[in-house]
């Protein structure tokens, strides 16, 4: 499985033509979606090549990932969790996009900020953080 | 190529009406065109769909999102391009809401899509 991964990021090298050091990533789907999954496997990949990555941006569904309420059964893959391990980890930024999490119930200003159901390691932003990315990555990648 | 110079394209492959893809591109598409990036918007596949005139979203509780295509401009996002494979499949006349809007056989749709560094698709 993670030789598929390597050969995916290879390919995306080969388009760029160039050595990709910087790389960013827009994530639209849920964290029970499988799709989720193998972002995450390709984004851990890329660590793994040695790129940096600069941001993922979660928009639509994606925004779901970073709800404080995520309960997947325990013996399914905790897509979550393992964005929450990237950001401990490797200090990568998540970027929710707030206006896809307020039409999903997500918000940092519940009662006037006396509570939040976003999770801590993620951070609301605007669409112009995708924009930011674009300019800083080599190479943007939507999942 | 620097960076700052990386072009963007928003493939559109959705309806505009059944989920919140349509919308939620256009949204991408104007803050790129208000940070001055260079943006060019491709409709292909059921896609097509947005740009066609006199649809009327309120009769099914929709907001008509689509008159926001005529602030485009405004942008200056000039680049829209059509497959026009895509609009003979549905039987779909050329007859859309914006103008300067450039219909591609498939060919040159896929080469001029090509030319971006980065490509969102919704």
């Amino acid at each position: 499985m993670i030789t598929e991964v390597f050969f995916i990021i290879s390919i995306v090298l080969v388009n760029v033509g160039h050595l990709v050091k910087n790389i960013a990533f827009v994530i639209t789907t849920p964290p029970n979606s499988n799709l989720t999954a193998t972002a995450i496997n390709i984004v851990t990949s890329a660590l793994a090549m040695n790129m940096s990555v600069v941001g993922v941006f979660f928009y639509q569904d994606g925004v779901l990932n970073g709800s404080q309420h995520v309960a997947l059964p325990n013996d399914e893959y905790q897509a979550h969790q393992q964005w929450q391990l990237l950001h401990h980890k490797y200090n990568i930024p998540l970027h929710l996009c707030a206006t896809a999490a307020e039409k999903r119930g997500l918000s940092d200003d519940i009662n006037d900020k006396q509570t939040t159901n976003v999770h801590e390691a993620f951070i609301l932003s605007g669409l112009g953080e995708l924009v930011e990315l674009n300019v800083k990555a080599d190479r943007l990648v939507q999942l | 190529m620097s960076v700052t110079e990386k072009s963007v394209a928003i493939l559109n492959a959705s309806a505009p009406l059944s989920n919140a893809n349509a919308k939620d591109s256009l949204d991408v598409a104007l803050i790129f065109g208000s940070y001055e990036q260079t943006i060019s918007l491709y409709f292909q596949a059921d896609g097509v769909y947005q740009l066609i005139a006199e649809q009327q979203p309120e009769l099914i509780q929709q907001k008509d999102f689509l008159k926001t295509f005529a602030a485009l401009e405004f942008y200056d996002i000039e680049n829209i391009y059509v497959c026009h494979h895509s609009l003979n499949q549905r039987g779909l006349a050329e007859k859309f809401s914006i103008e300067n809007v450039q219909v591609l056989n498939q060919d040159d749709f896929a080469i001029s899509l090509y030319q971006h560094q980065t490509i969102l698709r919704f």
